[in-house]
């Protein structure tokens, strides 16, 4: 009987004498009741496997994330000569965080949003400049962008860590798998912090100021007058071909957006003459297979961010009945914070040309028009 | 709350793009253009530099970005 049992388990010699046959069917159907008796070993295996590959893009996030670290030490001690290690300070300042404002009663909610931004944006400026006692106040602002960037990725590593370890403990494919197939897309943009984090201490224009270099291009030689109407944001009084323009910019070359809602709300309020045209002009994020640099032209408030500055805008646009014209500059997230392209530069030079053929063309000689440059002004001064 | 151990060996990163700064001479509009330093942003007149065509020292920089390779034809 073992005999015969044995032939069948041989096909090749079919006499049942060979041993190691034997052993190795014996394994495989071991192999095979383990399947059948444990239906998710397939599953376990798989997640090893998923959790190992997680591990490794997760200690590249970390990699990332202490050389943002350094790099920012590295400023805070570059500017400030401080006496004691910065290092703790700056761990304490990556962990900070602003609450948005309850919706479940959306009434004044852009106003309370506007007042959390403003108010975290004043002390976060605060507790940066307290490091840096000696640096400039455009220093301090730049600086303060290098924090932002620093929370940011900082950010990123926690979250991806949590459903790391999350998914490591209950054993869960799902929550791995959702995070694992997103991984790819963060990784992108926490190179993009570390480009972006090498270009905001030494002060290097990024994408996002295209909109701010085209109204510094258009008042260039031009300006006439220069004021400080809200925090960080200017007007630029410029006289161009017997129309009156006015600029409204974030005050560079320090890193900063400045408050262009606020700052085109107060300068138009504040106007004799109502304006025949307000122009927006900002950076879009392109959609993949786009050419960087490309323009588009439109009607509307091109701002983007929480939203606070186009509703001011537009509500003041609506109850004057003043037309709206935009025109944007597509690029990549990567290349909105990382130092400007070639073909965003070259971008700011044709929509220039556009800016004023659009200021020609919708307002006649004595008019009034104000154009908006919208982005971070880091490298750009006036 | 434990941290992944996997140690990674110094493998290659892609490199931080270095801008280059075109500056304009406001004797004779030459363009010119030098790698960045700190400190130079748009619109700044540089006082520092002499123009290698008419030798003229005042200068101002128009432009501050990171040169594309060209594809081949």
């Amino acid at each position: 009987m073992p005999v015969q049992f044995l032939a069948l388990l041989n096909p090749a010699t079919g006499t049942g004498e060979n041993i190691l046959s034997f052993i190795l069917s014996l394994i495989w159907i071991a192999f095979l009741m383990v399947f059948f008796l444990y239906p998710s070993f397939g599953q376990r295996m798989q997640l090893g496997y998923m959790l190992r590959d997680l591990e490794k893009k997760l200690q590249k996030l970390k990699s990332i994330k202490d050389e943002i670290q350094n790099i920012t030490v590295d400023a805070v001690k570059r500017e400030g000569s401080p006496e004691k290690d910065p290092s703790k300070d700056i761990e304490r300042l990556s962990e900070f965080f602003l609450i948005h404002p309850e919706s479940m009663d959306p009434y004044g909610l852009v106003y309370k949003l506007e007042h959390i931004l403003e108010t975290g944006e004043s002390v976060y400026e605060a507790e940066v400049a307290r490091l840096v006692p000696n640096a400039t106040e455009a220093r301090v602002k730049t600086l303060t962008n290098l924090f932002e960037i620093l929370r940011g990725i900082n950010t990123l590593y926690r979250v991806v860590r949590h459903y790391y370890l999350l998914g490591k403990k209950t054993s869960n494919i799902y929550l791995v798998l959702q995070i694992q197939m997103v991984l790819p897309q963060l990784i992108e943009i926490a190179e993009s912090y570390r480009h972006a984090a090498v270009a905001f201490s030494k002060g290097q224009p990024i994408g996002d100021g295209v909109g701010v270099l085209v109204v510094a291009k258009l008042a260039d030689g031009l300006e006439k007058n220069r004021y400080e109407i809200v925090k960080d944001t200017v007007i630029q009084e410029l006289e161009f071909e017997n129309r009156k323009v006015f600029v409204v910019r974030a005050a560079g070359p320090a890193g900063t957006v400045g408050r262009p809602g606020e700052a085109v709300k107060r300068l138009v309020e504040s106007l004799a003459q109502q304006p025949k045209l307000i122009v927006t002009i900002d950076a879009a994020l392109k959609l993949e297979g786009e050419e960087t640099g490309k323009i588009a032209e439109g009607v509307g408030v091109a701002i983007g961010g929480p939203g606070v500055d186009k509703y001011k805008i537009e509500e003041l646009a609506k109850s004057r009945s003043i037309p709206l014209h935009a025109f944007v500059i597509f690029q990549s997230i990567t290349e909105a914070i990382t130092p400007m392209k070639e073909s965003i530069a070259k971008a700011a030079d044709v929509v220039l040309e556009k800016v004023k053929k659009v200021i020609l063309e919708k307002a006649e000689a004595g008019d009034v028009v104000v154009v908006a440059g919208v982005g971070n002004t880091v490298g750009v001064g006036f | 709350m434990s941290e992944p151990t996997i140690v990674f060996g110094s493998r290659s990163r892609e490199k931080t793009p270095q801008p280059i700064v075109f500056l304009k001479c406001l004797s004779c509009n030459t363009e010119n253009s030098r790698p960045f330093i700190e400190g130079d942003y748009v619109m700044k007149v540089v006082n520092s530099e002499k123009c290698p065509k008419c030798g003229g020292t005042q200068s101002k920089i128009v432009n501050i970005y990171v040169p594309e390779k060209k594809e081949s034809k």
